[in-house]
């Protein structure tokens, strides 16, 4: 720490890099993998027909089918299909038995065409990665609190190594392959320095997102305690009306969407919730689609009387601090992206993944080097090894074995969701056994293979287990399907191509070794 | 998006040959003190007008979120080219140059 | 692999432990203080303290393990705690009077 300032930026770098580096590459191949969670979830359940239907008309399905199995209820929600989301979802909440509760919740797909209710088989689908990587699979507060500490640990990691890298200007276009850890090192700059807007981004904004969680002081401090207050501020929903006894029937709302665009200038409606159906004093609150705008407004709702239609409220414009967090959010959620930026979202997300898998094969093959000639690797290291082989390769075949676990089990099975989510742990736990029991680079080079092998074999299950093979998607425009065919054949290439780039250079080492040893003999001789 | 896509390309690959260190390795022969300035001042003013590309078409806000991405991906694939194809990397930047025009046109 | 001495072991965890723990204090009363003087609506400024004190944080955490000496590292948890501290108790007792 005497050392100097740059010295101790990588010192503290490649500590915190390490630490949190395994827990950080699962978070940052989930997050990517989410950008695509709807078409994951499409893919998962292919018996879902997408169907493009106006808002007007599945907002009518939905009241219909609500007024008919839903009378009663005390608020429905309605989520309108979009170009992402082909699904017209219903949910209803019964009345609570005592206030201040819940009431119970009740959720249907339906088909936006036909009002009926669709049933795909059950799975979290897309879903799984992004919740997994603000949840990490633990109970509620711990997982989003764990990830948001490695959300500041990423920060300082970067800063830190933006501070560390000297030349990071004079080396901007500089990347030498084909020349051992230099190659990975350039690689790591790379990924790191040329997309750093984006990861800069993605990980001030996650802190962002759960800043109420973690960082409270302000709020207890301005309000008193009364964190309530300060949520109903900066979410302005409209107090819904007294429930005023008198029966009255609900107009029907497909005019509505026409009035909220009104008041927005433009944009689209993404959910309605109409709160006491049935009642003289029914109210509908028009919510904006988080898709329409790059600044995510919390609170931006229209809300109507349900029987008269009169306007009650509109939330006001934001602030500019709300503004500023509104675009921390949006930004990091990418809702707003077309498919185009949407690619692009997802090719920064795997550059920040690779970034920290550079990192962490460039900490374990630097201290490596000092011991290749006893062959024997200090007890630290075996496990820096094994963490990094279980975390990358093992996590991506835990990842294709999700999807094939979706196509595998029977779509009747009782509890399939939760075999599905099991067979990726159980899979990572595996790999994890695998690494322990194998040396490194065989180790490296079985698991990248075998994720080859599931994620190219991808199309060819789809083909067998479903009639929506790629030749029937690619006919019939599903893009969704037949992208995320392709995407994994492609994957396959690459793991492939990456199994086979290790093996070699295995090869080469072994070779490397061996002639060593005639030289020193002749030595010897002399 | 395209325009400014083509632009940022052909500017960073600008940007990369005033670099005397890149210029020897690309297009063998030094340059002089005067090309160099040249250079790195036309690839600044490419990306300033994929800047102006971006934001004209679709607003500021989506305009900078769009310029962003174009930049960090042209960026990695002018990168990712130079040690494998530099003649690819360089003549793709030649031909990002020439069909921006045509970009212009179809955009506006 | 070299054994590390146990003085160095123990600068590292103070270092750690000053940046960590008294980096998480001084960014709560840093998005405290910002939050009581800065002239917004209340709702406001409790979100514009809580954005920036991510930055404190890391400014401390930079603090902690680029500077000379562990009890430094302290000091510059320390000082910017008290005086974040007093300027919010100001606000707070000029706010309630």
């Amino acid at each position: 720490m005497k050392e100097g300032f740059r010295q101790a930026m990588a010192w503290l770098h490649t500590w915190a890099g390490l630490i949190f580096g395994w827990l950080l590459f699962a978070i940052f191949l989930t997050g990517t993998l989410a950008y695509f969670k709807d078409e994951i979830s499409h893919w998962m359940q292919p018996e879902i027909p997408a169907r493009s239907v106006t808002s007007e008309a599945s907002l009518t399905v939905a009241q219909h089918y609500l007024q008919q199995h839903a009378a009663g209820a005390s608020r429905w929600l309605i989520d309108l299909p979009d170009a992402r989301e082909p699904g017209l979802s219903v949910r209803w909440q019964q009345t609570p038995t005592k206030r201040g509760e819940r009431g119970q919740f009740t959720e249907k797909l339906l088909d936006p065409q036909t009002g009926a209710e669709v049933q795909g088989r059950e799975t979290t689908g897309g879903e799984f990665f992004y919740r997994f990587h603000f949840q990490l699979q633990m109970p509620y507060p711990w997982g989003r609190w764990l990830s948001t500490i490695a959300a500041m640990v990423m920060f300082v990691a970067l800063i830190s190594g933006i501070i560390t890298h000297k030349k990071i200007f004079k080396d901007f276009f500089t990347f030498r392959p084909r020349k051992g850890q230099r190659s990975w090192l350039d690689g790591h700059n790379a990924v790191g320095v040329l997309v750093l807007p984006f990861h800069l981004m993605i990980t001030y904004s996650s802190l962002v997102i759960f800043m109420s969680m973690v960082m409270p002081a302000s709020i207890l401090a301005s309000y008193n305690g009364d964190v309530r207050a300060f949520f109903d501020d900066v979410f302005p929903q409209s107090a819904t009306p007294e429930l005023s006894g008198k029966p009255a029937t609900l107009a029907p709302m497909a005019p509505l969407l026409d009035r909220a665009r009104e008041q927005w200038s433009g944009g689209n409606v993404g959910r309605l919730t109409v709160n006491n159906p049935g009642d003289a004093n029914a109210s509908v609150v028009l919510v904006r689609d988080s898709a329409d705008r790059v600044v995510h407004d919390f609170g931006s709702a229209v809300t109507f009387n349900g029987v008269t239609g009169q306007l009650l409220g509109s939330t006001p414009a934001q602030s500019l601090p709300r503004a500023i967090a509104g675009s921390f959010y949006g930004l990091h959620m990418g809702r707003f992206a077309d498919p185009v930026l949407r690619w692009l979202y997802f090719i920064c997300g795997l550059a920040g993944t690779a970034m920290i898998g550079t990192g962490l094969v460039i900490w374990l093959g630097k201290r490596q080097l000092k011991h290749v000639k006893s062959g024997v690797m200090p007890f630290e290291l075996r496990l820096v090894e094994v963490l990094n082989i279980a975390s990358m390769s093992g996590l991506m075949i835990a990842v294709a074995a999700f999807f094939w676990a979706n196509r595998v089990l029977p779509v009747a099975m009782a509890g399939r969701a939760d075999w599905e989510v099991n067979s990726f742990f159980i899979v990572w736990g595996l790999s994890v056994l695998h690494a322990m029991f194998r040396r490194g680079r065989a180790a490296w080079v079985e698991q990248l293979a075998l994720a080859a092998l599931l994620f190219g074999a991808v199309p060819l299950l789809n083909a067998v287990t479903t009639p929506y093979h790629l030749g029937m998607t690619l006919a019939r425009g599903d893009w969704a399907m037949a992208g995320f065919d392709l995407t994994c054949l492609g994957s396959g290439v690459f793991f492939a191509w990456a199994a086979w780039k290790m093996q070699r250079a295995g090869q080469v080492e072994t070779v490397a070794r061996q002639r060593v040893q005639p030289i020193g003999l002749e030595q010897e001789a002399r | 998006m395209l325009l400014a896509l083509l632009l940022c390309y052909g500017g960073f690959t600008a940007l990369c040959l005033s670099m005397d260190r890149h210029h020897a390795e690309l297009l063998g022969r030094k340059q002089s003190a005067r090309r160099r300035q040249l250079i790195k001042l036309a690839g600044w003013l490419l990306l300033a007008s994929s800047l102006w590309a971006a934001v004209a078409s679709t607003g500021w806000g989506l305009g900078l979120v769009q310029w962003c991405a174009v930049l960090m991906l042209s960026a990695l694939l002018l990168v990712l080219l130079l040690p494998y194809r530099p003649r690819l990397a360089l003549s793709l930047a030649g031909v990002s140059l020439l069909v921006s025009p045509v970009a212009l046109f179809v955009q506006s | 692999m070299k054994v590390l001495p146990v003085s160095y072991r123990l600068t590292v965890t103070s270092r750690v432990l000053a940046a960590v723990l008294g980096g998480y204090v001084v960014a709560a009363l840093a998005s405290v203080s910002l939050s009581l003087w800065v002239p917004m609506a209340r709702a406001d400024a409790v979100v514009t303290g809580m954005m920036t004190s991510f930055l404190a944080y890391l400014g401390v955490v930079i603090w902690c393990f680029a500077c000379r000496t562990a009890w430094r590292a302290w000091l510059g948890v320390i000082v910017p705690s008290l005086v974040l501290a007093a300027l919010s108790g100001l606000a707070y007792w000029m706010g309630r009077s």
